[in-house]
C-alpha cells in the first residue's frame, strides 16, 4: 500500500518546513507601560521560520516544523553542505522559536497626549504587536522506475521522533528514483532542481516521523530540527522549495551572530518602513495593517528585495515586545559562543534591560522577512555577517488625543491641531498600506472633529 | 559652425564655434568625468537605493583623503611634478573618497578614517619607479575588511547587494562608465574582465544545471559592474601596456571566481584585485609602455 507522502511538503520544507506563529505574551516590561496582547491570527500564508546561529564557519541551523497533515505522511528533504552525524542533529523546541519571533516582531507603541491645559509631561505606555500564523499545503506527484540509484546512505539514525537519513547522490536521476521508490512522493521538475545541489557536493538530509517515538512525547505536533555543522557556505536553499509553489512564499530568518547584523549578500536588503504615526484605530487591526504594509512595500520594490524587520543586540530592547531571552534559551536556540551556559536571570522591570555579558558573549539578532517567488528570486539566498551594530526595529506609533475638557486657549489650539494631525496620519496609513483613504477617514471619524478654522493673527494681539 | 535658426550676438558666437573644445569635451582631465559620474552614482544610491549613509561619514572620508594626500605629497614629493601642480592631485584623492563612500560601509568613524588614510598612504608607500601599484580605494577597503575579520571588530563591511540587480542601473553604469573609459582608453581592461568572469560563471552555471536566469542574476549585480568599470580600470595603477592589462584583467577574473565559488567569499572581487595588484610591476617590466598621464605633459614621460 502506497503511503501518501506530501511531496510538496517534502520540497517546500526543503529549505524550511514550518509554521510561523507570531505570538507575544502579555505583561511585558517596558518603560512606563504594559503590553496589550492580541489574539492569534493568520498573517502570512506558507511562511517558514529558520534560525541560523553563526560564528565564522560554525553554524547551528534550526528549522521550525509545522506540518499540518497526518504525521505518518510527513517527510523532509533538505540539502545540507556537509555530512551530518547523529551528534550533530537534535530536536529543538518550538517555544524558543516563538520567543525569538515575539522578541523581534514589529511592535506598536502607544503615546497618550497630556492635558494641554495642564503643564506636566505626557506619560508613555507600550502596546504589543502583531501576530500571525501560517500554514502550508503539500500536494504529491507520481513516480518512475529505476534500479541503479547511485545513492549512498551515508548515515542513518534516529533523533527524537524523527528517523533521519543522510544521503549523497551522484546524479539527480538516481536520487529521484531512490526517493520515489522509497515512497517519497516528489513533484515533477524536482530532478532538474536536485541536480545543482548534487553537483555542489551537498548531501541530503531526509527525515521521517517515527510514530512510536512521537506518541512517547505525548504531543501531535512535530518539533523543530536542529543541525550543527561547519561550512563556509552561509546560505539557504530556497530554490528547491519553490517547486509547485503557487505564488509567493514567505520566509522568516533569524540570524544570531556575535559580530553584528547579517544581511542578504546576493539580493538587496532594505528596512521595512518604520516609525510612522498611524491612526489609533489600527490597534485593533494591527495584523491586517502589517500584512498590507508589507505587501505594499514588497510590491513597490518590484518584489525582489529582502526586508529587515529587526536588528538588535539581544541583551536589551527598547521598547520590548517580549522579555529578552535568557542565556539558557539562547543556547537552546543554537547560540554556542556564550561563555556560561547558566541562566543569567530575569531582569527587573524597567526601561532597558542590559544583561551584563562579556563582549564575546554578545548575541546580535537580525530578523529578515523574505517573500520570494520563482521569477524574482532565481538564486538561493546567500547571507553575510557584518559587524554592523546599528539597531533597527519595526515600530509604529499610536498617539491618543487628550479626551478631557480643554477650555483654555492652549486647549482650543490643541483641538484645532487635531484634525490636520489625523489627516496626516490617515495619509501615512494610506501610503503605507494602500488602503482606501475614504475608508480610513471614516473609521477615524475625522469629520467629527472641529474644522481647523484659521484664527486671524490679530485676534491674539487685540483681544 | 553650428547652424542655429536664429542669429547669435557676436559675443556669443565663439562659444558655438565647433572648434571650441569646451563643446566637444568640456573637461580636459578625465578625472573630472570620473568625479562627476561617481558623484551621480552616490546620489542615486542614497536617494533611490535607500542606503543609510550618514553625511558626516562621507565628510570624514573626503576630509581624511584630502588631508592625507596633502601631507603625503609634501613628505614624498613626486620628482616630475612641479610644486604648484600638487593641488591637482587632490582630484585623485576625491575619486578615492568617492569610491570609498560608494563601497565601504561602517557604523564607526574610526574605521572610515582608517580606510581613507590607508587608501591614500598606499599610493606613497607601495611604489616602484614612481608608480603606485595598489588601487587606493581597493587597498583601503581590503585592509579594513581584513582587520575586521581577523583582528578586531572593525565595524566596516561591504554591502554586495546594495544596488540590487536592476537592469536600469546596469545600463547607467555601463553608459557612464563607458564614457570615462573611452577618455582614458581603458575599455579593454573592463571588457576583458567582464568577459572572462562571465564565461567562468556561465560555465559553472552550465555544469551545475541552473537555468540562465540564475546566471543573469549573478552578473547584473550593480557592485560587480561598478567594480569592473571604475575600480580595476584606474589607469595610474594598472599595467601600462595593453597586453599586460588584458592578462591582468583575466587573472583578476579567475581569482575572483575562485574566491567566490570555492571559498564562498562574497567580497571576492576586492580580494582578487588586491592580490593581483603587485603583479603590475611584473607586467610593466615584461611589456614596456608609457605610463598613463591624466594631463598630457611636455617633457618626457616616465615609465
Amino acid at each position: 500500500m502506497k503511503r501518501f507522502l506530501m511531496g510538496m511538503r517534502v520540497l517546500l520544507s526543503t529549505a524550511l518546513a514550518c509554521l510561523v506563529v507570531f505570538t507575544y505574551s502579555p505583561a511585558v516590561y517596558a518603560f512606563c507601560g504594559f503590553y496589550v496582547s492580541q489574539a492569534d491570527a493568520s498573517l502570512f500564508n506558507k511562511a517558514s521560520q529558520v534560525v541560523i546561529a553563526r560564528d565564522g564557519k560554525r553554524t547551528v541551523l534550526t528549522m521550525a516544523n509545522d506540518y499540518q497533515g497526518n504525521v505518518k505522511d510527513f517527510a523532509l528533504v533538505v540539502p545540507v553542505p556537509v555530512l551530518l552525524k547523529k551528534e550533530q542533529v537534535r530536536v529543538g523546541e518550538q517555544k524558543i522559536i516563538d520567543r525569538l519571533d515575539s522578541f523581534s516582531a514589529p511592535r506598536l507603541v502607544e503615546y497618550f497626549d497630556s492635558d494641554p491645559c495642564a503643564r506636566y509631561e505626557a506619560y508613555d505606555r507600550m502596546t504589543s504587536n502583531a501576530v500571525g500564523i501560517t500554514r502550508s499545503a503539500a500536494p504529491a506527484m507520481a513516480a518512475k522506475e529505476r534500479r541503479d540509484y547511485q545513492v549512498t546512505i551515508e548515515a542513518k539514525f534516529a533523533v527524537g521522533e524523527y528517523d533521519i537519513l543522510i544521503l549523497s547522490a551522484k546524479d539527480s536521476d538516481g536520487l529521484e528514483s531512490w526517493l520515489i521508490d522509497n515512497d517519497y512522493k516528489i513533484p515533477q521538475g524536482a530532478k532538474a532542481l536536485l541536480q545543482p545541489y548534487i553537483r555542489q557536493n551537498m548531501k541530503f538530509f531526509v527525515a521521517k516521523v517515527n510514530i512510536a517515538e512521537l506518541s512517547k512525547t505525548g504531543s501531535q505536533s512535530l518539533r523543530p530540527l536542529m543541525m550543527a555543522f561547519e561550512s563556509p557556505k552561509f546560505m539557504l536553499p530556497i530554490r528547491l522549495g519553490m517547486l509547485n509553489a503557487n505564488g509567493d512564499q514567505d520566509l522568516l530568518v533569524y540570524i544570531l551572530s556575535p559580530k553584528g547584523q547579517a544581511e542578504v549578500a546576493n539580493y538587496r536588503t532594505i528596512k521595512v518602513p518604520s516609525g510612522s504615526d498611524i491612526p489609533v484605530y489600527v490597534k485593533n487591526e494591527f495584523g491586517d495593517f502589517y500584512k498590507s504594509m508589507f505587501k505594499t512595500s514588497y510590491e513597490k520594490e518590484g518584489k525582489k528585495v529582502a526586508f529587515l524587520e529587526y536588528a538588535w543586540d539581544m541583551s536589551s530592547c527598547d521598547p520590548c515586545s517580549a522579555e529578552p531571552l535568557s542565556n539558557d534559551e539562547l543556547r537552546k536556540a543554537g547560540v554556542f559562543w556564550l561563555d556560561s551556559p547558566n541562566n543569567s536571570g530575569i531582569m527587573p522591570s524597567g526601561r532597558r534591560r542590559p544583561i551584563f555579558v562579556p563582549n564575546d558573549g554578545r548575541v546580535f539578532i537580525t530578523r529578515l522577512h523574505i517573500r520570494y517567488s520563482r521569477d524574482k528570486f532565481p538564486e538561493d539566498l546567500t547571507f553575510k555577517e557584518t559587524s554592523n551594530q546599528e539597531s533597527f526595529q519595526g515600530r509604529y506609533v499610536l498617539r491618543y488625543p487628550f479626551k478631557g475638557e480643554t477650555t483654555c486657549d492652549a486647549g482650543k489650539e490643541y483641538q484645532r491641531s487635531l484634525r490636520p494631525r489625523f489627516e496626516k496620519e490617515a495619509q501615512t496609513l494610506a501610503r503605507l498600506t494602500s488602503w482606501d483613504i475614504g475608508d480610513i477617514r471614516r473609521k477615524m471619524n475625522i469629520s467629527v472633529l472641529p474644522d481647523p478654522v484659521e484664527v486671524p493673527f490679530w485676534e491674539n494681539l487685540w483681544k | 559652425m553650428l547652424k542655429l535658426p536664429f542669429a547669435l550676438p557676436r559675443s556669443l558666437t565663439k562659444f558655438f564655434d565647433a572648434s571650441n573644445s569646451l563643446l566637444t569635451s568640456p573637461f580636459k582631465d578625465a578625472r573630472y568625468y570620473q568625479i562627476l559620474f561617481l558623484s551621480v552614482f552616490l546620489l542615486l544610491g542614497v536617494s533611490t537605493r535607500d542606503w543609510s549613509l550618514k553625511p558626516i561619514a562621507i565628510a570624514i572620508t573626503f576630509a581624511t583623503c584630502w588631508l592625507t594626500q596633502i601631507c603625503m605629497i609634501s613628505i614624498f614629493p613626486s620628482p616630475s611634478q612641479p610644486e604648484k601642480e600638487r593641488w591637482t592631485s587632490l582630484k585623485s584623492a576625491t575619486i578615492t573618497g568617492l569610491g570609498l563612500s560608494l563601497l565601504l560601509r561602517s557604523d564607526s568613524y574610526g574605521a572610515i578614517v582608517c580606510a581613507a588614510f590607508l587608501a591614500i598612504a598606499s599610493k606613497f608607500i607601495f611604489r616602484t619607479n614612481g608608480k603606485h601599484w595598489f588601487n587606493p580605494a581597493n587597498f583601503g577597503i581590503v585592509m579594513v575588511l581584513l582587520l575586521d575579520q581577523y583582528v578586531w571588530n572593525n565595524h566596516a563591511w561591504v554591502s554586495n547587494g546594495q544596488w540590487g540587480e536592476d537592469s536600469l542601473y546596469a545600463l547607467v553604469f555601463l553608459g557612464l562608465g563607458g564614457i570615462v573609459l573611452k577618455k582614458v582608453g581603458r575599455w579593454d581592461t573592463s571588457f576583458m574582465f567582464l568577459a572572462a568572469y562571465s564565461i567562468l560563471e556561465g560555465l559553472r552555471n552550465l555544469w551545475l544545471g541552473w537555468t540562465w536566469d540564475v546566471l543573469a542574476h549573478r552578473l547584473t549585480s550593480g557592485s560587480l559592474l561598478l567594480f569592473a568599470l571604475f575600480m580595476i580600470t584606474d589607469p595610474r595603477s594598472i599595467p601600462n601596456a595593453k597586453n599586460a592589462r588584458l592578462i591582468w584583467a583575466v587573472a583578476i577574473a579567475v581569482l575572483a571566481f575562485i574566491f567566490r565559488n570555492v571559498f564562498f567569499n562574497s567580497d571576492a572581487m576586492f580580494y582578487a584585485l588586491f592580490l593581483i595588484s603587485p603583479l603590475t610591476v611584473l607586467g610593466d617590466r615584461l611589456w614596456k609602455a608609457p605610463r598613463f598621464q591624466w594631463l598630457p605633459k611636455r617633457y618626457s614621460i616616465q615609465t
